[in-house]
């Protein structure tokens, strides 16, 4: 339990971040979607379980706030948690480098997936897309800014929680 | 190496029995589910609408006691034109009253107007809804109409103990009836297309062949009054663009919405006088 209070403490603080950057850049029509931080730290480090588990509630934290079903963003967080779960012993997952990128490709994945989910709605679809590369762009460049210091904050507040990365749950 | 394939299936396993366990799920529990991660966060930006109307506060505490006076003399202008349609206003109504009373006809909805500051806008490409101050609190039922000085806002979708989600005008999920001015036949409008950097925008649909609009002769787009939800003559956005549709029996068009939609910081809620559910 202190060890999913421990992550998912941050990915509050994130999402109030992101949630109020939003909320500014709502008068330019720009959307910044950080889906991909969310899930990156813990898939990398943590456990399976307590991991997915705190991807999941993550997600079921952005599906609260959003005009879609309830779940379909805990299911993809889950889905990104899970791949990078099993590829993460074949990357350089200790190099913040290394995870800034992995963060940067799991976000494009995520917003291309979401995108296809929520884009059949829309009155005229082939118009919305520049409008959502835009947001892309801006939102991957905020990965590329935010991440360092948001990995370093969810260590930190491991630390903090005096929770040791590799300990069994 | 089956052990080895099982390991590393494992993660997908794991993933596969969580998401079965969520279907399964009954409503009831993802309702309160989502009502308990709204709430969680509705603090966090509660507080922080309230620390922004502090800053505002402060600020505005920095103008000159000159520009305070020039401020109070143009309101006191202000004041004196709309009292004036107030008293018009008042005449008008009891002629209305006189009216339905000699020919019968049911009055009109009532609705008491529940003023909100807004907490947080959340404006995507797929979605805009705005999160307001006053919930449960102040009594605001869900699908109640949300007008500003320029127009339709939106409608509420959703309420919590001390805050509501709009649903705004430019949401493709957003659909109602609505009157070209000056024509009283019903047409489609719905809203979805927000370019970056622009004002947002929506569409017609179902518009007779006969009326016409350019961005040179635009024509004003408002509510229709039917199903009873938002009051008729409300502003919903400008026509700036009519063509005919693939099947040539109407014309569909392209809707210009108030740019001031995407920088509210205040909006009204029309809570209806009667405890009816309102129609969505």
């Amino acid at each position: 339990m202190r060890r999913f209070l421990a992550l998912f403490l941050p990915l509050l603080i994130l999402w109030a971040l992101v949630s109020q950057a939003n909320h500014v850049l709502a008068q330019f029509h720009v959307y910044l979607v950080l889906g991909a931080l969310f899930v990156v730290y813990t898939a990398l480090t943590m456990p399976l379980r307590v991991g997915l588990l705190t991807s999941f509630a993550a997600g079921l934290l952005h599906d609260s706030q959003a005009s879609v079903a309830f779940g379909l963003h805990a299911v993809l967080f889950g889905l990104t948690h899970a791949l990078l779960f099993n590829i993460r012993d074949r990357v350089p997952r200790d190099e913040t480098v290394a995870r800034v990128v992995i963060a940067l490709l799991s976000n494009l994945a995520f917003f291309l997936v979401f995108s296809f989910t929520q884009i059949g709605g829309l009155p005229s679809p082939g118009e919305v897309w520049p409008r959502l590369i835009w947001d892309l762009l801006w939102s991957q460049l905020a990965i590329t800014l935010v991440a360092p210091w948001f990995f370093a904050l969810q260590s930190r507040s491991l630390v903090v929680a005096r929770v040791a990365r590799d300990e069994p749950v | 190496m089956p052990l080895h394939r099982f390991d590393q299936a494992r993660p997908f396993l794991t993933l596969g029995l969580v998401v079965a366990a969520w279907l399964v799920l009954p409503v009831v529990v993802k309702t309160f589910t989502r009502a308990t991660f709204f709430e969680l966060t509705a603090p966090v930006s509660v507080s922080a609408s309230y620390a922004r109307d502090l800053q505002e506060f402060w600020s505005l505490r920095l103008h000159s006691n000159t520009e305070l006076i020039e401020a109070g003399r143009d309101l006191a202008r202000l004041n004196a034109s709309y009292s004036l349609s107030v008293q018009q206003n008042t005449e008008m109504q009891a002629e209305i009253a006189r009216l339905e009373q000699l020919l019968r006809v049911p009055p009109r909805p009532g609705f008491r107007e529940e003023h909100a500051r807004v907490v947080r806008r959340d404006f995507s490409g797929w979605w805009q809804r705005l999160v307001i101050r006053k919930g449960r609190n102040y009594n605001i039922p869900v699908g109640a109409p949300v007008v500003f000085s320029g127009g339709v806002v939106g409608r509420v979708v959703e309420v919590y103990a001390y805050s509501s989600v709009v649903e705004v005008l430019s949401s493709p999920n957003v659909r109602l009836a609505a009157f070209i001015e000056g024509d009283n036949r019903p047409i489609s409008y719905q809203g979805g297309i927000n370019p970056a950097f622009g004002p947002a925008r929506g569409v017609v649909e179902f518009v007779p062949l006969d009326i016409h609009a350019s961005p040179t002769i635009p024509r004003r787009l408002v509510t229709s009054g039917l199903g009873g939800v938002f009051p008729p003559g409300l502003t919903l956005g400008t026509v700036v663009r009519m063509e005919a549709s693939t099947d040539g029996l109407f014309k569909s068009g392209e809707v210009l919405l108030d740019p001031n939609l995407s920088t509210l910081s205040e909006v009204t809620v029309l809570v209806p006088d009667s405890h009816e559910p309102i129609a969505n």
